[in-house]
């Protein structure tokens, strides 16, 4: 059911591409999309070693190892979006798993219970971002009496953490070595670390262009970006898809062009997006609203040194702020909220989540010092079934207009 | 045990004060529902009287008596307390055996009851912190239509095959989503049959949470909610089986109590 | 003696470690009382473990010793570390946070030492004590004298011997996690050595996260069950002894007996290790339990998450199981009398 899905979806795009060719049409989101597409084509292809993740893992080490990695909510993300996942979650109601859980694992829990998730070689389990995802994945190792290797991940950045991780690090090499048969190729995995440079390089060029104002980017360009490219690091293709992004955008803000028109109002979002079919950003985009930045699409970490890239890997990883103290999330809100001089944030609470939501009002304590309003949206992300777009659409367009009322005020109305 | 001792079961619940009194055979003799009101031990006392009355007893007859309901610690004179979750579970087999599953709905809560056939509990799971989908949520709705309780379950026979679904369980919410759809115009036979598939969902989850196929399965209904025939109907359809309902489908804690009495005192 | 307070939130805490720097280890409970107001939700929010959400409240409230000078937390899940978050800049007191490994083997065991030493450092300059292996030494003996203490206690429970039984017990740990452990112990040498009804009531097994009300208890055995065997975090799993101290080091003896002690589900058990529904099973029949309770805190993703493979474990031991969702209240306690008489019934 999901193989062809994906399978549908890289020839769909592909032909969109090829019409696309020698017009001024952007393309930049559908090779994003395509690529995307490709992976799920070779997790759910089952001709490929695979291995089930933590959000936290390091694909790009995984996929120089020859193993096609990815975070398993990301088959939750890719359910919702499909308008597939209520019978998941009906699943794992079923069997006794309280709906106070966060659905994006209660729905990789109810496809795994389906048959529907493909049987990975091994599992790569990571501490944070939070405790129900790695509880998720003990199930799921179970589940398919699978290995899985645990990475605990601290929230320090000392020198010793580092260390530590790295450590970890080298010690999941060896667990893939066994299990692969195949050992790690350290040329490979320096061409795959200077690809992961050149990547990041290039994202803080898209990030930098999106700043303008107004914002290059269109409704849903940015849309899952930061998070998912993370699948593609360390391969030429994530170079190619941020190479494109940055070119588009370039060109965007070169000729003054918007990617949301009369764009008057300038928001972030945190977290995640709402996954499943929604009226919102259409909503937003009507009112001239432009979520201009999201939470995960920034580069917090260093260039790491291809030729002994384990501590840079785990520096990288320690820089997320879902694995930190609230401060360094809180730091980084403040610092996107200026350099994108946005109006206001949008927080939606997703229904379950502990490490994220649980910090909502430390968040919007964050965003008071610098004078920034928030906007708490209680949804779920993931199960469309709770959803009422009516209350949504209403509180969202009452903080458009205090927004606007601020200005006023400000600008001596 | 001489024959003419008699075994009595109350149920002191929320709106009612159920009493059934059941001879030395295990016969029921008489039965009688009295509104529980804000004073428990005037109803407990007025629903014994009455069945007494009805079975042409003296008032100091000898009865054995067991009470269940929430306010069965209220209950002096007793033999024994025994949660309504153990005496439906009697009741039931009584009344239809090979019954193996059974679906309470009553004012205020809902349970579901997996048993074996001697109406033994194997299972059990409760909702009752949430009023959607019981009794109360009912008569709500019925009010928000302009309609009697009553009537609800033979409204949505009328309904054509319906697309109106609720998007809210709450029964505060619910009311609201009501009243706005009446207001514009939406058939009360289509809002019905809309409430009463909400209803049936809620049950299956209930369900699911001890039995997790019941299609093929001896299903029984209890509670007040049980003579809202839409109600039972929905249900059935979602569970994929028939579901039989006892006549007086509220008394069936007290005679489970009532019969429970019979076994204790008779042992 | 020292008469300074350290505040802790979870069993994983090492508390010979407080002790040895001077500090008395005070069990910061969350607390039923009523007049504390619900602040918590506004600083994180309300979908959130309701122990975090309780111990926020207090220190919000100022309920806390007078001379309680720092609190140690333990990342153990995403809620601590919240609650690490929200209290950093909001308590008089202040917080050291502990980076417990969610599983154990060398690595992990390197890491909580060096851990285990900052932590030492840090509540030595609270106290002005130099660190003092002696010290330690001694305060780990203490303290297994007082874990023994409340086992053979715990045996007198179970047994039937203790007037009071489950609820008794617990206000016995709740007395000895909130006082100098020597005081606890000499408490407990005072008390009477027989007493109590014998066995009565129908065998359970109880497992789950907190349950330090002593009216939950009291409630549990009022309804016919009798406690046979226990695996909560503030009963059996609160004190658990360490054994006795190697001649050698002592921190990294101290991190490997922290992540072997009976687990809480929030760690992974070691490749091979049993998992919980295996644990709760073994439990169950090594007690000739009837039945299982499981008591776990609403929110409590660890728990909830494995909640399905307990109950079909549990399901093809034969052993029924009631699960009840408690929110550190006493208000949730009348709908968990008819639950918890219901399943007696079930099983008598």
């Amino acid at each position: 059911m999901i193989l062809p899905y994906f399978e549908n979806l890289v020839s769909g795009i592909e032909t969109k591409l090829r019409d696309l060719e020698g017009t001024d049409e952007p393309r930049a989101r559908k090779r994003f999309a395509l690529e995307i597409a490709r992976l799920g084509v070779r997790l759910f292809g089952g001709r490929e070693p695979v291995a089930w993740c933590g959000v936290l893992a390091p694909f790009d080490l995984l996929s120089a190892m020859g193993v096609t990695s990815c975070f398993a909510e990301f088959v939750g993300a890719m359910l919702a979006s499909t308008g597939g996942v209520e019978p998941m979650l009906a699943a794992t109601e079923g069997t006794g798993y309280s709906t106070d859980g966060c659905s994006y694992h209660r729905a990789v829990t109810g496809a795994t219970q389906q048959g529907l998730m493909p049987r990975p070689d091994f599992l790569v389990a990571t501490s944070a971002p939070c405790t129900g995802g790695l509880a998720m994945m003990e199930n799921l190792a179970r589940h398919f009496d699978k290995e899985m290797f645990v990475i605990h991940i601290p929230t320090r950045d000392e020198p010793d953490v580092v260390g530590y991780l790295a450590g970890q690090l080298r010690e999941l090499v060896r667990f893939v070595e066994v299990r692969t048969g195949r050992p790690l190729d350290r040329r490979r995995l320096a061409e795959a670390m200077e690809r992961t440079n050149r990547t990041r390089e290039l994202l803080l060029e898209v990030y930098e262009l999106a700043r303008s104002r107004p914002s290059p980017a269109r409704r849903r360009d940015l849309f899952n970006f930061g998070l998912v490219v993370s699948l593609l690091l360390g391969t030429e293709t994530a170079v190619d898809v941020a190479r494109t992004y940055r070119d588009e955008f370039a060109r965007r803000v070169a000729a003054g062009v918007g990617g949301v028109p009369g764009e008057r109002v300038r928001l972030m979002w945190l977290q995640n997006r709402i996954q499943f079919r929604s009226p919102v950003e259409q909503l937003l985009e009507q009112a001239g609203v432009a979520v201009v930045v999201d939470e995960f699409n920034t580069v917090t970490w260093d260039s790491i040194d291809p030729d002994d890239p384990f501590e840079g890997i785990a520096r990288r990883t320690l820089s997320i702020p879902l694995c930190r103290p609230a401060q360094r999330r809180i730091d980084l809100l403040q610092r996107l909220a200026r350099d994108y001089q946005v109006d206001g944030v949008i927080n939606p609470c997703h229904w379950g989540c502990r490490q994220g939501t649980g910090m909502r009002g430390l968040v919007e304590e964050g965003m008071r010092q610098v004078g920034v309003p928030v906007l708490n949206l209680e949804v779920d992300c993931i199960d469309p079934r709770n959803f009422a777009p009516g209350q949504l659409v209403t509180r969202i367009e009452a903080f458009v207009e205090l927004i606007e009322d601020r200005r006023g005020a400000r600008d001596g109305g | 045990m001489a024959d003419d001792t008699h075994y009595l079961g109350v149920d002191i619940g929320s709106l009612s004060c159920d009493a059934v009194l059941v001879d030395a055979w295990g016969e029921v003799v008489a039965w009688a529902v009295v509104p529980t009101g804000a004073r428990n031990l005037e109803a407990i006392a007025s629903a014994r009287q009455q069945v007494l009355e009805r079975a042409g007893l003296d008032a100091n007859a000898p009865v054995s008596v067991v009470a269940t309901g929430y306010g069965r610690s209220r209950v002096e004179d007793r033999l024994a307390a025994v949660t309504e979750i153990t005496c439906h579970a009697r009741g039931i087999q009584a009344l239809l055996p090979g019954t193996t599953l059974l679906v309470d709905i009553g004012g205020q809560d809902s349970k579901a009851i997996l048993l074996d056939s001697k109406g033994r509990v194997v299972e059990f799971a409760m909702n009752d912190k949430c009023a959607a989908g019981t009794g109360r949520f009912l008569e709500a709705m019925a009010r928000a239509m302009q309609v009697e309780l009553q009537q609800l379950g033979e409204l949505d026979r009328l309904a054509r095959s319906g697309s109106l679904t609720l998007s809210s369980m709450c029964t505060v919410f619910a009311e609201s989503e009501v009243v706005s759809l009446v207001a514009d115009g939406a058939e009360v036979p289509q809002i019905v049959g809309a409430l009463h598939r909400a209803i049936a969902a809620r049950t299956q989850a209930l369900v699911r949470r001890v039995c997790p196929d019941t299609a093929a399965r001896a299903v029984a209904m209890s509670g007040g909610v049980a003579r809202n025939l839409g109600v039972v109907r929905a249900i059935g359809s979602l569970l994929g089986c028939e579901i039989a309902v006892p006549p007086e489908p509220d008394t069936v804690g007290a005679l489970g109590a009532a019969l429970i009495a019979r076994e204790r005192a008779g042992a | 003696m020292s008469t300074e307070r350290i505040g802790y939130t979870c069993a994983y805490t090492p508390l010979p470690l407080l002790h040895a720097a001077g500090f008395i280890p005070h069990r910061v409970l969350p607390t039923s009382a009523p007049q504390i107001p619900d602040l918590a939700g506004a600083y994180l929010h309300d979908n959130l473990c309701p122990h975090v959400k309780r111990v926020l409240d207090r220190v919000l409230a100022g309920d806390l010793p007078d001379d309680l000078t720092g609190l140690v937390i333990v990342n153990s899940c995403d809620a601590m570390r919240r609650l690490a978050d929200a209290l950093v800049g909001r308590s008089a007191a202040q917080v050291a946070l502990v980076e417990l490994p969610v599983c154990g083997g060398p690595a992990a065991v390197e890491f909580l030492t060096i851990e285990l030493e900052q932590l030492q450092t840090r509540l030595c300059a609270w106290s002005g004590l130099p660190p003092s292996e002696d010290r330690l030494r001694q305060s780990i003996a203490l303290y297994d004298e007082l874990a023994g203490a409340l086992d053979r206690l715990r045996e007198r429970a179970i047994d039937g011997r203790l007037d009071g039984g489950f609820g008794a017990l617990q206000a016995s740990v709740n007395r000895a996690v909130t006082r100098p452990p020597e005081e606890s112990l000499a408490e407990l040498r005072r008390m009477p050595q027989q007493g109590g009804q014998g066995r009565r009531g129908v065998p359970i097994y109880l497992f789950g996260n907190l349950l330090a009300d002593v009216e939950a208890l009291e409630l549990i055995e009022s309804c016919g069950a009798r406690v046979a065997g226990e695996d909560v975090c503030t009963g059996s799993r609160q004190l658990t002894g360490l054994g006795p101290a190697p001649d050698g080091p002592l921190l990294p003896w101290l991190a490997d007996r922290m992540l072997a002690r009976p687990p809480c589900a929030r760690t992974l058990p070691e490749r091979g290790g049993s998992e919980l529904a295996a644990l709760v099973v073994q439990g169950a029949r090594r007690c000739g339990a009837r039945g299982v309770v499981a008591h776990v805190l609403k929110f409590c993703d660890p728990y909830l998450a494995r909640l399905p493979r307990v109950r079909q474990a549990l399901r093809d031991a034969s052993l029924p199981l009631l699960v009840l969702e408690g929110d550190c209240t006493l208000r949730s306690l009348g709908q968990h009398r008819t639950r918890i008489e219901a399943f007696i019934e079930m099983l008598d």
